[in-house]
């Protein structure tokens, strides 16, 4: 506090979104491996991927807290501070999906996804996986901006939240597509409303990475 | 008179203390946006802040100091110089002793704060309170609420036009380029007249107001296009964008604010040294004596010791927290601040450069340059502000009551 100056700079919360955003990232991955191995027939590992999703949401989540611990009043940022905070709040919930996602497996691991089903699950997890990837380029391209405010960053920024929107389209489909074949399918109804149920909450990792994009477009609005 | 000589050695390396405190810990307010930018390095910095607070002291910075000398203290209890004498020397110790307690406790003091205070505290205890020139007074307070202010108002402007007219064009780097000597010719503008513009330099080049600003125009023209042309011939990489012209810029506004530095922060250091000085070679205090070149020289000196022994500890944990701010930043909050101070020490009010720097990085924080800006901690700078005028006041008062037993 001695030198005044100084004093006024503090730690940039978009580098802590930066990091949440990548702990993000990591989990698709793990979130990938986790729905093949469970649609294959002897999976052994669909318990460790889904521990390190367990970890990974457990890191982002101390991320999460920690930017929001270190915002004080009267912070002067390029966004409005309740903007951060939801655009956080949507990117946090597309990791706690994804942990919601393969806990819903787990409470009945047997027995499992359906053969006739695979398929479309496959179409629907990898629907998920690409708006995830494409948050954390957002949030550096995001970055870019507030540094330079050029127009053709504003651009690039447009771009990915247009396509998070497509993608978020997509996975809607695919969702559907689950759902419509589920519900006219000849089995235990348990198994049905676990698969739908499922097709729910992967398709709303989507959702959320959606929304985190209609905060950004809020963020880098003129 | 030799216990007016003893009193003004006391003086001397009083005065010496505060200008070498002005040194180590305000030169970081001037240098740190161009450091903190990657313009310059810390070497750098501390060689342009040492010459540049010399420089801006000598030629500049006369104004100042005849205000805190005569300005808020009457000139009428000057007239039993062992008073005055006294009461110069304990204002001196109690800046000093104010200046030592923050560093030591970390506590943002200002020097100008100090001084000022421990004038007020002399006068009051020589000649009560009637002797203070409220009206004076209230000039110098007004400028410390202003002078943030005006601070932010430039930055702010400036950092808007920068985003508007350069940054969010589609060739910035051309546009950077092109505009160039429009920035570079206003900061040396504003240099070129504070050198004419009441100074010994601009009386003895026999320059009216006019003249001056006519002199000050047409020299930062010409010298605003060789230095556009300098930057063309240096800047090779043309894909970095505007960042690197502005680059190039910074090194040119971190000298504007050390000179404005020195310029200002002179007087907090030699103002009451002045007032021993005269009272001792003359024995009393007219209303009228120019502040010698050789004291002014003093100062700054001492200011550039501050910063050559001290300055690149604090430099060094400078460069590390400021990593946000970019050379469009740095230029803007640099220009508003040594603008601010300059302009200040040019009507005569011995402003705060800490104050100038911090209210520059909020302008820009306003304009939505920085990605993140404490601007709580203003508040708290202001408190300390308030406080630090009546303690060092107060302090100023009991020493010159424990030297009035002594002498």
């Amino acid at each position: 506090m001695r030198i005044p100056f100084f004093s006024m700079f503090m730690t940039s919360p978009f580098e802590g979104l930066q990091e949440h955003a990548e702990k993000v990232k990591e989990c698709a991955w793990a979130f990938q491996q986790a729905i093949e191995c469970h649609l294959a027939d002897k999976c052994r590992t669909f318990e460790e991927f889904r521990q390190e999703v367990i970890q990974l949401e457990r890191e982002a989540d101390t991320i999460k807290r920690r930017i929001r611990g270190h915002l004080p009043k009267g912070t002067l940022m390029p966004v409005y501070n309740f903007l951060l905070f939801r655009y956080l709040r949507e990117q946090d919930q597309v990791i706690d999906s994804v942990e919601d996602a393969l806990d819903w497996i787990s409470f009945r691991s047997e027995p499992g996804i359906p053969a006739e089903l695979e398929k479309e699950f496959v179409i629907l997890t990898d629907a998920v996986i690409d708006p995830i990837e494409e948050l954390s380029k957002m949030v550096v391209e995001a970055r870019k901006y507030f540094k330079n405010y050029s127009e053709e960053q504003r651009v690039v920024i447009k771009n990915i939240i247009r396509n998070l929107r497509q993608q978020e389209h997509e996975a809607d489909k695919a969702e559907d597509m689950v759902k419509q074949k589920v519900l006219n399918m000849n089995i235990d109804p348990v198994t049905v409303f676990h698969m739908v149920r499922l097709a729910e909450i992967i398709g709303s990792i989507a959702d959320h990475a959606e929304n985190a994009g209609d905060m950004m477009r809020a963020m880098v609005a003129r | 008179m030799t216990q007016g000589y003893i009193v003004l050695i006391i003086g001397y390396i009083f005065g010496f203390y505060m200008a070498w405190n002005i040194g180590a810990n305000d030169v970081a307010n001037a240098m740190a946006s161009s450091v903190g930018a990657k313009a310059i390095t810390i070497r750098q910095a501390i060689f342009l802040a040492a010459i540049l607070n010399i420089l801006g002291a000598v030629f500049v910075g006369s104004h100042v100091t005849d205000t805190i000398r005569k300005g808020i203290v009457s000139t009428e209890i000057m007239t039993d110089p062992h008073i005055a004498l006294i009461g110069a020397l304990s204002a001196l110790l109690a800046a000093a002793l104010w200046v030592s307690f923050a560093t030591w406790k970390s506590l943002p003091v200002s020097t100008t704060h100090s001084i000022v205070g421990a004038m007020i505290g002399f006068g009051i205890m020589a000649g009560g309170f009637n002797v203070i020139n409220w009206g004076n007074l209230l000039a110098v307070v007004l400028s410390w609420i202003i002078s943030p202010f005006f601070s932010i108002v430039i930055a702010f402007v400036v950092f808007k036009i920068i985003v508007r007219l350069i940054l969010s064009r589609k060739n910035s780097f051309e546009q950077a380029l092109r505009l160039s000597p429009f920035f570079i010719g206003i900061t040396l503008f504003v240099v070129v007249l504070s050198f004419l513009f009441k100074t010994p330099l601009g009386e003895k080049l026999a320059l009216g107001p006019q003249a001056a600003l006519a002199y000050a125009v047409l020299v930062s023209a010409l010298l605003g296009f060789g230095a556009t042309v300098l930057i063309k011939l240096s800047v090779t990489d043309i894909t970095s964008g505007a960042e690197e012209i502005f680059k190039k810029i910074q090194v040119g506004t971190a000298c504007y604010v050390a000179l404005a530095q020195g310029a200002n922060d002179v007087a907090n250091a030699i103002g009451p040294l002045a007032v021993i000085y005269f009272l001792v070679k003359t024995g009393n205090v007219g209303a009228k004596v120019p502040v010698p070149i050789f004291l002014l020289l003093f100062g700054g000196i001492g200011i550039a010791c501050g910063i050559a022994m001290a300055g690149h500890r604090v430099m060094e944990t400078m460069g590390e927290k400021i990593t946000t701010l970019s050379n469009t930043r740095g230029f803007s909050v640099e220009f508003a601040a040594a603008t601010t101070v300059l302009v200040a020490s040019k009507m005569g009010l011995p402003v705060s450069t800490t104050h100038a720097a911090v209210g520059g990085v909020l302008g820009v924080g306003l304009a939505r340059g920085i990605e993140a800006v404490n601007f709580g901690i203003v508040y708290k700078i202001m408190v300390y502000w308030i406080l630090t005028v009546p303690a060092a006041a107060l302090t100023s008062m009991v020493i010159f009551k424990m030297l009035h037993l002594i002498f």
